[in-house]
């Protein structure tokens, strides 16, 4: 017995997601979903094999540390002891130059596949990790939004084959960005955890053990706690792991990737686009960026870490002939204070650069540099680019979506992609 | 008084003048200015007054339970246990991590508040069957791995399990994670903080804020400890406002800078698993938080804060969704708030009146959260009572979304306030699995091997039919609350010819045998439905 997404679809349910923040949608259970598909009509695109890849960097990166403004005097000034110093920066023009430890990013730069977007934020920022994590991922400024930008977007490609890899989040738990009221999110950390282990005495490889479970998955009340999140859940499990398993013995990366879970993760994401299980949306998170004290050892070894393994994904990209179908984005929920404290770190700050990059990206530094010295009453730099220009142009030019639709409202575009 | 039960680390110093009277009044929110006496005070000290709190969490009327039999889906098994059997099987899961069926059967015998009684005076059950089992492990608790097998098996096996489920909820809430705590050789933190938590459960939220406010790995993991007089850091100041007292909303970044001045002259001592407060390193300034002026210091700060006004809404309401269901109204959390104020912030009374309140024994509470991955691991090891080290079990939360030691950041697991989050297609499958390896013997050497004994289940208990198997189970495992048709689709497993011969066979007592595959897979059906992975 398979039962796929569309089965649920065409029995009137609406397929429920595991990483929806509001638990009121779960006791609403069902809803049509005609109106699903109506709904998700209005960003659904061409037919296209584009795939954007996000990276989160937990904790609030140092921005100025990452994308350095070396000759700007109060930069050193402010920073007696964390500045890093001109002859160390990775030059990128006059005014700005990369972390020593992004030297695999500053050669993407070199080849003309890498963006930085300058003084992203938003207005009125709390300071919160959680407020502002909230924000970025579910565009409610307030931090009471549900659904997650990514989220919308993947739930308006709803597809007749039910694809359990439109999207894929490495990591335990699915990131609030990407839940949406109607598209599972497969989660997972690597591919030999995602599958369901037979009992080794069963000879039939598990079979029918799976058919009775799963049967008790279909036949648990539609009324009852939680019912289309477990039924989702199992559904898409047991698709997934099949097909993943299956991409698994097709799959040989190309190059080496760094050891450890954001290496490991960037990996399992590659497969998906070699393999060609349909990915559009991949995400993975490297955290450990809240650096209150002792930043330097910690920022430099996080700076090693995203640049080694951005710079393996994009290599395996390009020598499996994918890099050209595949944008990254980073983002974090807030740069750090201008200003370094008494513990050789950094506090909460505001607007920080964020990367783009890949075959199709235009090189060069867009938005505009916000001002080390018209900072606000806590000291922190005043953003000057809208986070969601950034998304509307990666979801116009890139993901083919309208990004009104998405992001419920116009906010510009900046130019790191063509006009599509 | 019980010094069993405070030979920790973290053991109270008994001199009560220490502790300023300040911080111990449960008056309104006005805090005198600093200025007392200042000397250099050891970690130990800083809990004068704690025993009291602990031991006296005074008995508060009982509320009204009404458990309806009906539960949300349909036709019940007339085998269904008794309604008592269910609310004691909920309080057990929720006040604890499940349990054997004697276990149901001995708690039943004392009633619902008598079980409540038990669970909050847990002093008064003696647990060192538990603390023998686990020193004959050896385990070195200096190294995360073992640190997580050390608790899991407490809470599989104590007597006491109320006490470390609070000790696994304040670990969610003031938290923090072992990566953070000052390098390898510091680890051992996590186990101070660990046992001051749990030495602490049911105390004053006072002198948990205390506590917790001078605990090393805290101190390590929020930056206090190098937070300096003439160089406050403010990390430890927001994130015990925003995540730890009153919420996003209560204080501005004034308060963030004021209150990280006056929280300023904790510092841990070394590598060592002790702190210590150093007077002529604080910031003896006049500071403003949160209204209140003076020359304040940590005990202000903390004295400000439990008295605040948003401070019992805010904990309260973490309780009650960890305990009983989310998003609960403010006249729900009324009487917690109440009871806050009215027994001076006492924390074992806060929970008893939360576990008698009519709300925690609802149909809207049964079954209204997902078993997190701590209690799905630690509660099935329990309630099979799997004759085993757990060694297996840490990575098992971890894969499941949840390693004890390490939130994913100083907000805690995002599943305790929201438990949906804890299911995704990896993490479901995780649980399924960890039936699996419980279950099926995965060792080739020794065929023979088991975690749980089934025949011997099936012996003791006279079970002489595959229905009975399926009822013996649910009893404990489901209370009982299954539907007539899924019990039926289990059994029809049970019952389901095999293709081809298996040698291991379970044989019932009414003399049939049937092959062990499809024994213990109609047990890990059972322990993979819907309905066991809610809580």
């Amino acid at each position: 017995m398979k039962l796929s997404r569309r089965a649920m679809i065409k029995d009137g349910m609406l397929v429920v997601s595991a990483g929806m923040v509001m638990p009121a949608i779960f006791s609403r259970g069902v809803a049509s979903a005609k109106a699903l598909s109506q709904e998700g009509a209005h960003f659904s695109q061409a037919a296209s094999d584009h795939t954007l890849i996000v990276i989160q960097l937990a904790g609030g990166n140092d921005g100025l540390n990452t994308v350095v403004p070396y000759t700007d005097a109060l930069y050193n000034k402010m920073r007696p002891t964390l500045a890093i110093p001109e002859n160390k920066v990775l030059t990128l023009d006059s005014r700005l130059g990369f972390h020593p430890n992004l030297a695999p990013l500053k050669k993407i730069w070199d080849e003309g596949h890498l963006a930085v977007v300058e003084g992203v934020g938003y207005p009125n920022q709390s300071l919160s990790h959680f407020q502002a994590m909230d924000i970025w991922q579910t565009l409610d400024l307030n931090g009471n939004g549900s659904q997650g930008w990514l989220g919308k977007l993947v739930s308006g490609m709803v597809d007749k084959d039910g694809h359990p890899f439109k999207s894929l989040d490495i990591g335990v738990q699915t990131a609030p960005a990407l839940t949406s009221i109607n598209a599972q999110v497969p989660t997972l950390i690597n591919v030999p955890s995602y599958r369901i282990a037979p009992d080794p005495l069963d000879r039939d490889g598990g079979n029918v053990r799976l058919s009775a479970l799963m049967k008790l998955y279909n036949s648990y009340p539609h009324t009852a706690p939680y019912a289309a999140l477990l039924d989702t859940t199992a559904l898409n499990a047991q698709d997934g792991s099949t097909q993943l398993h299956a991409a698994d013995t097709a799959y040989q990366a190309a190059v080496t990737y760094p050891t450890g879970a954001f290496g490991d993760g960037l990996k399992v994401l590659a497969e998906s686009i070699v393999a060609g299980l349909g990915l559009r949306v991949g995400y993975v998170t490297l955290g450990g960026f809240d650096t209150h004290a002792n930043e330097q050892t910690v920022h430099d070894q996080l700076m090693q870490t995203l640049a080694d393994g951005v710079s393996a994904f994009y290599n395996d990209l390009v020598q499996h002939g994918k890099a050209d179908n595949v944008v990254i984005m980073t983002w974090s929920e807030f740069g750090r204070r201008v200003e370094e404290n008494g513990s050789q770190g950094t506090d909460h700050g505001t607007a920080a650069p964020m990367f783009v990059l890949g075959n199709p990206v235009n090189k060069g530094i867009f938005g505009e540099p916000p001002s080390l010295s018209n900072l606000d009453n806590a000291g922190n730099m005043k953003y000057t680019t809208d986070f969601r220009s950034v998304y509307a142009t990666v979801l116009d030019r890139w993901m083919g979506a309208a990004s009104k639709d998405v992001l419920g409202g116009s906010f510009g575009s900046q130019n790191f992609l063509p006009q599509s | 008084m019980n010094k069993d039960m405070y030979n920790q680390p973290t053991e109270p110093w008994y001199d009560d003048d220490i502790t300023d009277k300040r911080v111990r009044g449960a008056g309104g929110a006005s805090a005198p200015p600093g200025g007392g006496a200042q000397r250099n005070m050891s970690r130990r000290k800083l809990f004068g007054v704690a025993a009291a709190g602990v031991a006296g969490a005074a008995v508060l009327t009982a509320g009204g339970m009404a458990f309806t039999s009906e539960m949300q889906h349909g036709t019940w098994n007339p085998l269904a246990s008794s309604a008592t059997n269910v609310q004691i099987g909920h309080l057990l899961r929720r006040a604890g991590f499940g349990a054997t069926p004697q276990e149901i059967s001995s708690y039943a015998s004392l009633g619902f508040s008598g079980v409540v009684d038990r669970l909050l005076n847990y002093q008064q059950v003696p647990d060192d069957a538990m603390e023998s089992r686990l020193k004959a492990l050896n385990l070195d608790l200096n190294k995360p791995q073992n640190q997580q097998q050390w608790w899991l098996l407490r809470m599989a096996w104590t007597q006491r399990p109320l006490l470390e489920k609070m000790t696994l909820f304040w670990h969610g809430v003031l938290t923090s994670s072992y990566h953070k705590v000052g390098g390898k050789n510091a680890y051992g933190r996590m186990i101070t903080q660990n046992n001051f938590l749990r030495a602490h459960a049911f105390d004053t939220f006072d002198n948990i804020m205390l506590g917790i406010t001078a605990d090393p790995a805290m101190l390590v993991y929020l930056d206090l400890t190098r937070s300096r007089k003439t160089a406050p850091n403010e990390n430890y100041a927001r994130e015990m406002m925003e995540l730890f007292t009153l919420g996003l909303g209560h204080y501005t970044q004034q308060d963030v800078y004021q209150g990280a001045a006056a929280l300023t002259g904790w510092h841990v001592v070394g590598q060592t698993t002790q702190s210590h407060y150093l007077p002529f390193d604080h910031n003896d300034l006049t500071k403003t938080f949160l209204g209140h002026t003076g020359n304040l210091d940590y005990k202000d700060v903390i004295n400000i804060l439990v008295n605040h006004p948003a401070t019992p809404w805010f904990i309260c309401r973490k309780l009650f969704t960890f305990f009983t269901y989310e998003n609960p109204s403010n006249e729900e959390l009324t009487p917690l708030v109440d009871t806050y104020v009215k027994s001076g912030h006492n924390m074992g009374a806060v929970m008893r009146t939360l576990l008698l309140s009519p709300q925690f024994s609802s149909t809207k509470a049964y079954r209204s959260r997902l078993k997190s991955p701590t209690e799905f691991v630690a509660g099935a090891y329990r309630a099979l009572n799997v004759q085993g080290n757990g060694k297996a079990l840490p990575v098992m939360t971890t894969l499941m979304g949840q390693t004890l030691f390490d939130p994913p950041n100083v907000a805690g697991w995002p599943g305790d306030k929201v438990s949906a989050l804890w299911l995704n297609s990896g993490t479901w499958m995780t649980r399924l699995n960890y039936i699996d390896l419980l279950l099926s013997n995965r060792n080739p050497r020794n065929p023979t091997y088991a975690l749980i004994d089934l025949q011997g289940i099936v012996n003791a208990n006279h079970i002489d039919t595959p229905e009975h198997f399926v009822d013996y189970f649910a009893s404990f495992l489901l209370d009982g609350q299954i539907s007539t048709d899924r019990h039926a689709q289990l059994v029809a497993y049970f019952n389901q010819q095999e293709s081809g011969m298996v040698v291991q066979r379970i044989t019932l007592t009414n003399g049939k045998s049937y092959p062990i595959n499809r024994v213990r897979g109609t047990l890990y059906l059972l322990m993979a439905t819907p309905e066991y992975q809610l809580n």
